[in-house]
């Protein structure tokens, strides 16, 4: 197939399951929108729809009517900081077929550990986060060897083993903060706050943006996507992982090392998530309170599969979830959906994006189409060089 | 209305078949394929040329991407190979179907077992039916015995008694005797002319002249996905079927001089080696490899030499004995260790290990060099390095392809295989294992590889050539061993004089050299 046909089909594809998704989210809101007859449901669902299609960067009111949000557009952005570490985490995996599920406890214990940094080691501003989230990162590098080395050397599931020590990691975090760390000065429960000096600066003007939160972070992590894509398509250890999750037995036919490089594509990944919460919490928080896994992960699985683990594709995805996101968070507010609707959104996309087969005939059909022109093409080169 | 009468003898008809995968090969165009009642029909064409997609559409492992298939004058939607069993169509895979830790009677009744209380499987019943047909069809079998310690040649007769089981009135055989000696195939031409006689139709897949001459009646040619047309074997001569098969005269002889072998590069000694089945696949085998030499090991498949690869090679570790290169052991060494003291591999199976088909050719030809120095620029790919090494091998194995980053699955049979070898004979090897090389691409890649092997090793490299095409081997070695059993059956020092009868004889373990002769294989 040549190479506009395959795009083609990809876009397509995207947009046909997109679509579909939609389609399924409008019959779902048109069901528990409110309402006692068929207009007022219909006129429900239509608010509903506006809202999440065009809420997150308009603010619809009565007075002003339809006006652009810097706002909503910032907070969509910061959003997608912690995704994209978390969607190029999965990425760094995935590509070495390894199903390693612990970017979510990743997160999370990243985020801990910055903030433990944070808080006790008196650091320079400035120096203060970059250390804080290295060893951030550094702390869920070195746990994810755990599911590695155990699925190298004795061939355990990575993907049961990660997915248990998501709860670890949470119970063992929730404990220590329950029992030694938390701030006992405070209504809830929650750590001392953060050094002033590990804070990561915002990036915009709050004039501006009246109130948006968005801090350098996003930079960093735009930066991220960049390295990580150079790491995976320009060097010998990112194409290692590559033909590791293409072809595993060639590879160890080529002679790599393919214990080291499946170990290698973990505790990166398990890198980048845990640096992601480190960033996440140093530029938003200024003390550490999450008591329940945040969700993060799970995203990243699904961006990560939109974005056909190519890192580059990674920011495009998280926006696109974190739009979503936004959309069924104010559709909840302003029209009484459930926000719960967006899970079922991205359950059906990831469904149709996951079906090998979605529209494989329609595939096959310029397959069919492509190979015909070649013989076409074939023959009257043929037919020239006889004459 | 002659046309009208002549086409009820027609048990099947094929009529504009045409078949594009999924990967954009187009294996079949407009083809057109009928079969008389009660002939031997042989389908022919080199490898590559449609045949093997035209019959698994017709066993409704396929299904044409436009055409018509008519079984015994009903037009069939054949969705699956059940539904084909159901219209009396079977097929004996050139890789046989069989379950190897199970008994012949087990094998044959499979999924259709009869039942004691309806439940166990009835082996006794099994047993019975399995003798009856063996009788009925005179094909000899062996009820109680497991299936991984029967010979080829009755795995053969095993696979057709399952189709004869299940109903079958057209058998499709494919190349049923690229796995037999000379012996057995003069045997199962007997079976199949019974067959015939008791009125059943045959499809014989294959490109061997002589015996599509023996034993077909009508012969329909296939070249490049098209049909090229369909004659009574009587009719045409062997120099016509090669023309249309071809298109135009092969030279299948290889040149070259005589070798001039230099010192010991590969040392293989009393490997020993006992499978998961406790089966032993090597048994004492000795031999070395010199400089500038071709060694061929020639020898039925199944009787060694896969395992001897895997141990070369490090996929497997041997039970005893020493195999080393230039002087350094190798047995259970990392495959990259084994790479850097010059070994090269073209493994049997290449879509296993060959390639990687969702990556690009150049990514799979640098995949033993990606971290060589010449190829990075610190912690980056040099690219440019790497697409002009990856131009170059293109250029150099005339690989046919839009450009680099095509990917190889996309590629045909024969130029994934010249994508391999690009790699394998460009990293400066001193050793190369060539493991069926050949099998399955087209004649053109073929004849390039191997003049290539024989360029290769008058260069200097050893070259340890193992296959199953008795042509290949005789027309490339230097020197030659067979194996059987296990066993180095024979040792030739010169191909010359070789013919297919004294191999065929050692093939099958009929004959086996004295100790002495075959302590020849060793160059101390």
């Amino acid at each position: 197939m040549t190479k506009q046909r395959q795009l083609r089909f990809t876009v397509i594809r995207s947009l046909v399951a997109i679509l579909i998704a939609l389609l399924v989210a409008t019959l779902l809101i048109f069901i528990s929108a409110s309402g006692a007859t068929f207009h007022d449901k219909l006129e429900a669902t239509r608010e509903a729809l506006k809202q999440m299609l065009a809420g997150p960067v308009f603010r619809f009111s009565k007075k002003n009517g339809t006006a652009f949000e810097a706002k909503r557009l910032a907070d969509i952005l910061a959003a997608m900081i912690p995704t994209i570490f978390t969607g190029l985490s999965v990425c760094v995996m995935f590509s070495a077929n390894q199903f390693n599920l612990g970017a979510e406890g990743g997160i999370m214990l990243g985020a801990f550990v910055t903030a433990m940094v944070a808080i006790y080691l008196p650091l320079p501003a400035g120096l203060h986060p970059v250390v804080a989230v290295l060893i951030g990162g550094a702390a869920v590098a070195l746990v994810m060897l755990l599911p590695a080395l155990l699925k190298t050397k004795l061939n355990v599931s990575e993907m049961v083993c990660s997915l248990m020590l998501n709860y670890i990691i949470m119970y063992v975090i929730k404990y220590l903060m329950n029992t030694h760390l938390a701030d006992k000065s405070r209504g809830q429960i929650m750590s001392y706050p953060f050094r002033g000096s590990s804070a990561i600066s915002p990036i915009i003007n709050n004039a501006v943006f009246s109130g948006a939160k968005l801090s350098w972070g996003f930079v960093i992590a735009i930066a991220a996507v960049i390295l990580c894509g150079l790491f995976m398509y320009r060097s010998r250890w990112g194409y290692a992982i590559r033909m590791i999750g293409i072809n595993q037995d060639f590879a160890k036919y080529s002679g790599m090392k393919v214990g080291a490089v499946i170990v290698l594509s973990q505790v990166l990944g398990g890198f980048l998530a845990g640096a992601g919460g480190g960033i996440e919490m140093l530029g938003r928080y200024t003390s550490f309170s999450w008591s329940a896994l945040p969700g993060y992960g799970w995203t990243g699985i699904t961006i990560a599969i939109l974005a056909g683990n190519n890192p580059y594709m990674v920011p495009l995805a998280a926006f696109f979830m974190a739009y979503l996101s936004k959309g069924c968070d104010l559709m909840a507010t302003y029209a009484k959906v459930p926000a719960q609707l967006i899970d079922i959104v991205q359950g059906v996309i990831f469904l149709f994006f996951a079906a090998e087969q979605f529209l494989s005939g329609y595939r096959q059909k310029l397959v069919v189409r492509s190979a015909q022109e070649e013989i076409e093409r074939a023959r009257a080169e043929g037919g020239r060089q006889n004459a | 209305m002659p046309d009208e009468r002549a086409s009820e003898n027609y048990v099947v008809r094929m009529k504009g078949i045409t078949k594009v995968y999924p990967n954009g090969v187009a294996a079949n165009q407009g083809v057109d394929f009928d079969l008389r009642k009660g002939e031997i029909h042989a389908l022919m064409g080199e490898n590559g040329a449609g045949k093997s997609t035209l019959m698994k559409m017709l066993f409704g492992l396929e299904q044409p991407t436009s055409g018509e298939i008519i079984v015994n004058g009903e037009k069939l939607e054949l969705t699956s190979p059940s539904v084909a069993i159901a219209h009396g169509i079977g097929m004996v895979h050139q890789h046989f179907m069989l379950v190897p830790s199970l008994s012949v009677a087990e094998n044959m009744v499979l999924g259709m077992a009869p039942k004691k209380s309806g439940l166990f499987v009835d082996r006794a019943k099994a047993i019975e039916i399995t003798r009856e047909y063996s009788e009925k069809f005179n094909l000899h079998v062996e009820p109680e015995a497991k299936v991984m310690d029967i010979p080829v040649g009755m795995k053969q007769k095993v696979e057709i008694l399952k189709a004869l089981v299940r109903g079958a009135k057209i058998l499709i055989m494919d190349e049923p005797t690229a796995v037999l000696t000379s012996q057995e195939t003069a045997e199962l031409f007997v079976e199949l002319k019974n067959l015939k006689n008791q009125g059943y139709t045959i499809v014989f897949i294959s490109h061997k002249l002589n015996e599509i001459m023996e034993i077909t009646d009508r012969l329909t040619i296939m070249r490049n996905g098209r049909s090229m047309g369909v004659y009574n074997t009587c009719d045409v001569t062997k120099e016509e079927i090669s023309r249309l098969m071809v298109g135009r005269d092969v030279v299948l002889s290889v040149q070259k001089d005589k070798a001039v072998p230099g010192d010991t590069v590969l040392r293989v000694r009393e490997l020993e080696y006992v499978n998961e089945w406790h089966k032993k696949m090597l048994d004492k085998v000795s031999f070395d490899v010199r400089k500038g030499e071709i060694l061929g090991i020639a020898g039925v498949e199944g009787n060694g030499q896969k395992e001897l690869i895997d141990m070369l090679f490090s996929f497997n570790v041997p039970n005893s004995g020493t195999a080393t290169v230039n002087g350094t052991s190798i047995l259970g060494l990392p495959q990259q260790r084994i790479r850097e003291l010059g070994v090269s591999l073209v493994p049997e199976d290449r879509m296993l290990y060959g390639i990687a088909a969702d990556a690009s050719i150049e990514e799979n030809v640098i995949s033993d060099r990606a971290s060589d120095k010449r190829y990075n620029s610190g912690p980056l790919f040099n690219m440019k390095a790497i697409h002009q090494e990856a131009d170059r091998l293109i250029r150099e194995f005339t690989v046919l392809c839009k450009d680099r980053s095509q990917h190889v699955g996309m590629l045909s049979g024969g130029n994934i295989q010249k994508v391999v070898v690009a790699r394998e004979f460009s990293n400066d090897p001193v050793l190369i294992l060539a493991d069926q090389p050949t099998r399955g691409i087209d004649v053109g890649a073929t004849e390039f590889i191997r003049k290539k092997l024989v360029e290769l090793s008058r260069s200097g490299i050893a070259v340890l050539l193992v296959s199953a095409d008795l042509n290949e081997v005789m027309e490339l070695s230097d020197s030659l061993i067979v194996m059987h059993n296990g066993q180095i059956a024979a040792y030739f020092d010169d191909t010359a004089g070789l013919t297919d009868e004294i191999m065929g004889e050692y093939m099958l373990g009929l004959k086996q050299q004295s100790d002495q002769e075959i302590r020849r294989a060793c160059h101390d």
